[in-house]
């Protein structure tokens, strides 16, 4: 067995009593003492961060390189920015798939437009290896260079409502940083990731930092180079006390992806064609809705795929889950097997009212003094469709849950606000 | 995540290696999870119990636990007919993380006393969570 590798912040982790568990070789936190619900709760209301320097990063740098990504990944450089679809230019990132020629996925990834000829991509703990492999392979030109930075890039999340109150305390120059950083932007750089746009914090330290995360809510992926990771971390926590900052764990971050309707690779995305899923914004789908305004790999399996099982989102009606695994399963109200569970877990910001599914963040749509107990969510793969608000059943063979088909789950999610408001 | 030593572990209790505790009382006995239990599953969001009146045998599941991560079942000591549940539990179902003890789960009347004496002492038990 290999041994189980470490990230950084490793020692903080364990000195706060978290419980530890392997991620993708990696030995990270589930949860710290506060417990779940409060770093979930945390995030949803003040502001939590997450140790995610586990995930990997690949560069790709010289010329041709945005033709080789645009290639490679499943949306369209040149249309993908914003509700108008602009080309992704320095100072913008895009989320996309990086799919076999089967249409099948090998991960899912952020790509930052760093330099004209520059890019970062992020992708899942483990994959920078592979990832930088499929790119080489696919790249028939000379001059340009991918490089797997893994373990060598310092990475953490901050996300939450008073995020950017926290970071503005941290940061040289605040207000040049947040003019302008609307989502799915960055600015700043380090190590061999620079941009054009430098940002320091106060100490002088380089930091790259990106308005997006994986809550569904407000917030910022950081990066700086490894070693300065730790500092960054601590710094955070002590500026973030006066807000209600929580250290957070994987637990949490799993519970608030899946209320945000969010897969997580090699999970809810995997080795099955990637289609008739919730994440159609991944592909750079052409208005008709049938054909994709570039060619890349993967795109002719896609279109011509007719029998994909359809991935759907879900919520339950209390808190109540049944795992996803080999032992557990989908069926309908006739009892019969339609597929299987590929994520369940709870997310405790929401409850129903009158059968709605309300938030502690929905706004005038809160009850006062609204107390959550929870909804289970996730995701079922399905071998027929079914249309939001359809029962289904998920079932160990001795419970039996029901849960309703959603198209989204925990509302008043904040992840797209004015950073301005955010700041006031 | 608690130490060993961190652990409450009350000496008047008897306990399974389903990290279960019991107390008994003028002849019925009343079924909670340890504090070991309650530290690996974190926050409990919820409770299923069983209606009053039912009846299990020794080793049958009884009721669920469910943390945000996990499902755990629960299996009932000693055989015997349910006489009550901690109703206190469906709407507070952390109130098993603040203390497990006071926060007993079900309460039965064991139809077989001579399996209360399987039990494990706290002894026993502790040798079990030492591995």
């Amino acid at each position: 067995m290999q041994a189980q590798k470490k990230t950084v912040l490793y020692g903080f982790h364990v000195k706060q009593g978290a419980k530890m568990a392997s991620f993708a070789d990696y030995d990270m936190p589930l949860w710290y003492p506060t417990g779940i619900k409060s770093e979930h709760l945390a995030v949803i209301q003040n502001a939590g961060i997450f140790d995610t320097s586990h995930m990997a990063a690949v560069t790709v740098k010289g010329e041709g390189s945005r033709e080789l990504l645009q290639h490679c990944l499943s949306k369209d450089l040149n249309s993908c920015v914003g509700l108008k679809k602009s080309a992704l230019t320095e100072g913008k990132c895009v989320y996309g798939i990086f799919l076999n020629p089967d249409g099948t996925v090998i991960d899912d990834a952020i790509v930052y437009q760093l330099q004209p000829s520059k890019f970062m991509i992020i992708v899942n703990a483990g994959m920078g290896g592979p990832v930088a492999e499929h790119l080489q392979q696919s790249c028939d030109k000379d001059g340009i260079i991918v490089e797997d930075l893994t373990d060598l890039i310092g990475k953490m999340d901050i996300q939450g409502p008073k995020s950017a109150l926290i970071l503005k305390k941290i940061i040289k120059d605040p207000d040049l940083l947040f003019d302008g950083l609307t989502y799915f932007s960055f600015k700043g750089g380090l190590g061999s990731c620079t941009s054009s746009m430098p940002v320091e914090m106060i100490d002088g330290t380089e930091i790259l930092v990106s308005r997006t995360g994986y809550t569904g809510e407000f917030g910022f992926e950081l990066f700086v180079e490894v070693d300065q990771l730790k500092a960054l971390w601590d710094k955070l926590l002590q500026a973030g006390e006066e807000y209600g900052l929580s250290a957070c764990g994987l637990a949490s971050r799993d519970s608030l992806r899946a209320g945000a309707v969010l897969p997580l690779s090699h999970q809810d995305i995997g080795p099955w064609p990637f289609i008739s899923n919730p994440w159609k914004f991944a592909l750079p789908w052409n208005e008709d809705g049938k054909s994709f305004s570039k060619d890349f790999i993967g795109a002719d399996a896609l279109l011509e795929e007719t029998e994909a099982d359809h991935t759907l989102p879900f919520a339950g009606f209390d808190p109540r889950k049944i795992a996803a695994g080999d032992t557990t399963s989908v069926i309908d109200s006739a009892g019969e097997k339609i597929g299987r569970i590929l994520t369940c877990t709870t997310d405790m910001a929401i409850g129903r009212v009158d059968g709605e599914i309300i938030g502690l963040a929905s706004g005038e749509a809160t009850p006062e003094g609204f107390k959550p107990k929870g909804l289970s969510c996730g995701f079922v793969l399905l071998n027929k469709n079914f249309e939001p608000g359809e029962i289904i059943f998920l079932t160990d063979g001795k419970r039996k849950l029901k849960v309703e088909i959603r198209v989204d789950v925990r509302p008043g999610r904040s992840a797209r606000r004015a950073i301005k408001t955010m700041l006031a | 995540m608690k130490e060993l030593s961190e652990l409450n572990l009350p000496e008047n209790l008897r306990y399974t290696d389903d990290h279960e505790w019991t107390s008994s009382e003028g002849g019925t006995m009343k079924i909670g999870v340890s504090d070991y239990a309650q530290d690996q599953m974190g926050d409990i969001v919820f409770v299923e119990m069983p209606e009053v009146g039912d009846n299990f045998d020794k080793g049958d599941e009884f009721g669920t636990l469910e943390s945000v991560k996990a499902v755990s079942e629960l299996f009932i000591p000693v055989g015997g007919e349910v006489i009550a549940v901690n109703e206190a539990l469906e709407d507070g179902p952390e109130l098993i993380n603040k203390d497990p003890y006071a926060n007993w789960i079900v309460e039965i009347k064991p139809s077989d006393p001579s399996e209360i004496d399987q039990l494990l002492t706290v002894e026993a038990y502790r040798e079990i969570l030492k591995g």
